[in-house]
């Protein structure tokens, strides 16, 4: 019997504040073992990547369902990867991806957020198409206290149409009624985890501070999203055929960089379902 | 004196809301006798286009002046102020480029804005590409549902250009909105009743939210009416060709340019007419 000792298993930071790479082999992702370990750094690290691990459709499902409950969208099929494309062929609903462009956490319109997002690439734009992203754990830990204090307990409105407005602005009335639809959602602008730790929950789908005069709020936000998106705190994936990246949802933001909308580009991704409330 | 010699308007519509063809003679122009009767077609008609009429420098600007006072631009005084795109000498313009991408009229922190703009083409675009587009915003809000009329009469709009940078940056940089902002805001009609009693849209990109109304009940109004008033029916889009010239009544009118390659050496001049009434509220 295999033990422990004799697997494949290496793990080293990417940047001082984000990232760490795993290299394993599928055996050792597939039987569990390493649940436990992989779980703690995905919080500690934001992002994990398995170079070139190489996992099937399957294997990357059965591998989610090791690390918790697995997360089902509306309209997702039970058990299965879900493409990740600009080709509308493979995903009719292509055009709403258009906002992973800009820096966003996912699930800000459920109360409980996915813990984590875990995608594999199965084809590659011939340039672009970088996935970066950043700790907000690490932001908010290094930001001055002055602008700790002043930001607790603020409360920040979130809705989808907005962060539809970020690449097409002069939508129809037909789409931003369609849009509005999906609703919106009030969260805490810094999230107490039950683990003590606290991170930034910022993005596209931020509208509004609650109480806060417009054009401040608007400045706060970009303010903190600069802030959280300084170079420091991020990591720029460069994907090879093969490799599999984890984030954790709740303590990271992401983005796709631009890449050719012809291009094929083809990710399959899984997801973990929330296990805490924003708080 | 002969009556004979009097000037008379050769003018045609180029579609039933929007757009009137001005086919008078540079010298019939320039003569002033029909200054009356081009800016009455022009406020009721949005944009008029004259077609090739290949004016120099100096003429633009001496027809600019028969129709109100000449508006100077920065420091070019009693001049055209010309407007192109040199990317590589100046990277900033192309900053304007993406400005002027989306639906908008000018001088919107000015209690009175301008009255117009005369654009003319001394080297188009490649064809397909960097047309000009002018919705007619009396004619939008003439068309409008008498409930909806009565809805949106009296609404007050926080119009702000730091609100259009986020259409193309959406993204910026805390300095970069910050700068915008130092710019200021506006509070304006969202139905400016002019002096002659007629009444038009105020809208765009500048335009960011309803005062005192629910921001994404605001968003939608705004969306939705801007969505209206650039319908096919209330809009011209010229196509340039050398020598072309249109005046678009900015008080009446949303505009744009549509995209274009800002290194192909599409270059244009401008006049503009200084503004004779502000905006009015009901």
């Amino acid at each position: 019997m295999a033990t422990a000792a004799d697997t494949k298993w290496s793990v080293s930071d990417i940047e001082p504040k984000i990232g760490c790479r795993i290299e394993t082999d599928k055996q050792t992702l597939l039987s569990g073992e390493r649940r436990d370990e992989i779980r703690d750094l995905m919080e500690k690290r934001g992002v994990i990547v398995f170079p070139e691990i190489g996992l099937t459709d399957d294997e990357q499902v059965a591998f989610t369902k090791t690390l918790g409950k697995m997360g089902l969208d509306t309209g997702e099929k039970k058990d299965t990867v879900y493409p990740i494309t600009m080709d509308e062929r493979i995903n009719p609903n292509a055009s709403y991806i258009k906002g992973a462009f800009f820096w966003h956490l996912d699930g800000t319109m459920a109360d409980k957020p996915i813990l984590a997002s875990i995608m594999s690439s199965r084809k590659l734009s011939a340039e672009g198409g970088d996935t970066e992203f950043c700790n907000t754990y690490a932001a908010y830990e290094a930001l001055d206290d002055d602008l700790k204090e002043q930001i607790e307990g603020l409360k920040v409105i979130h809705a989808m149409w907005r962060s539809q407005l970020y690449y097409n602005p002069e939508p129809t009335y037909e789409e931003i009624t369609r849009w509005q639809s999906i609703g919106q959602n009030e969260i805490p602008l810094v999230w107490t985890h039950r683990s003590g730790r606290k991170s930034l929950v910022l993005g596209n789908t931020a509208m509004q501070i609650v109480g806060m005069d417009l054009p401040e709020s608007e400045a706060l936000l970009v303010r903190l999203r600069e802030w959280a998106t300084r170079p420091e705190f991020v990591l720029r994936h460069k994907w090879a055929l093969g490799d599999m990246v984890i984030w954790d949802n709740t303590g990271t933001l992401h983005r796709a960089t631009p890449y050719d909308h012809a291009s094929g580009r083809l990710m399959h991704r899984t997801k973990l379902e929330g296990e805490e409330a924003f708080a | 004196m002969s009556v004979a010699t009097k000037v008379e308007l050769k003018a045609e519509d180029i579609k039933p809301d929007v757009g009137t063809r001005i086919l008078n003679s540079k010298e019939e122009l320039l003569s002033g006798e029909i200054a009356d009767e081009v800016r009455d077609v022009l406020t009721r008609r949005g944009v008029l286009v004259f077609p090739e009429i290949d004016f120099t420098d100096e003429e633009q600007v001496a027809f600019t002046k028969t129709l109100g006072n000449f508006a100077p631009e920065g420091d070019h005084g009693e001049r055209v102020h010309p407007i192109t795109l040199d990317v590589e000498k100046n990277p900033e313009t192309a900053e304007y480029l993406k400005g002027s991408l989306y639906w908008h009229l000018d001088g919107v922190r000015n209690e009175t804005p301008i009255l117009a703009s005369l654009l003319s083409c001394r080297v188009p675009s490649p064809k397909g590409t960097g047309n000009t587009g002018v919705a007619n915003t009396y004619a939008a809000y003439e068309a409008l549902p008498q409930e909806k009329k009565d809805e949106i009469d009296g609404l007050r709009v926080i119009h702000a250009p730091w609100a259009s940078m986020f259409y193309y940056d959406p993204e910026p940089n805390i300095q970069k909105l910050e700068g915008f902002m130092r710019a200021g805001e506006a509070e304006l009609p969202l139905v400016w009743k002019h002096q002659d009693g007629r009444k038009s849209l105020v809208l765009g990109c500048t335009a960011h939210h309803v005062v005192g109304m629910d921001h994404t009940e605001s968003a939608k109004l705004l969306h939705g009416l801007r969505d209206w008033a650039t319908q096919d029916r209330f809009v011209y889009s010229h196509e340039w060709s050398a020598g072309d010239m249109i005046i678009w009544d900015n008080t009446g009118t949303l505009h744009r340019a549509e995209d274009y390659d800002p290194s192909c050496g599409r270059y244009m001049v401008r006049t503009k007419l200084e503004g004779e009434e502000a905006f009015a509220f009901e």
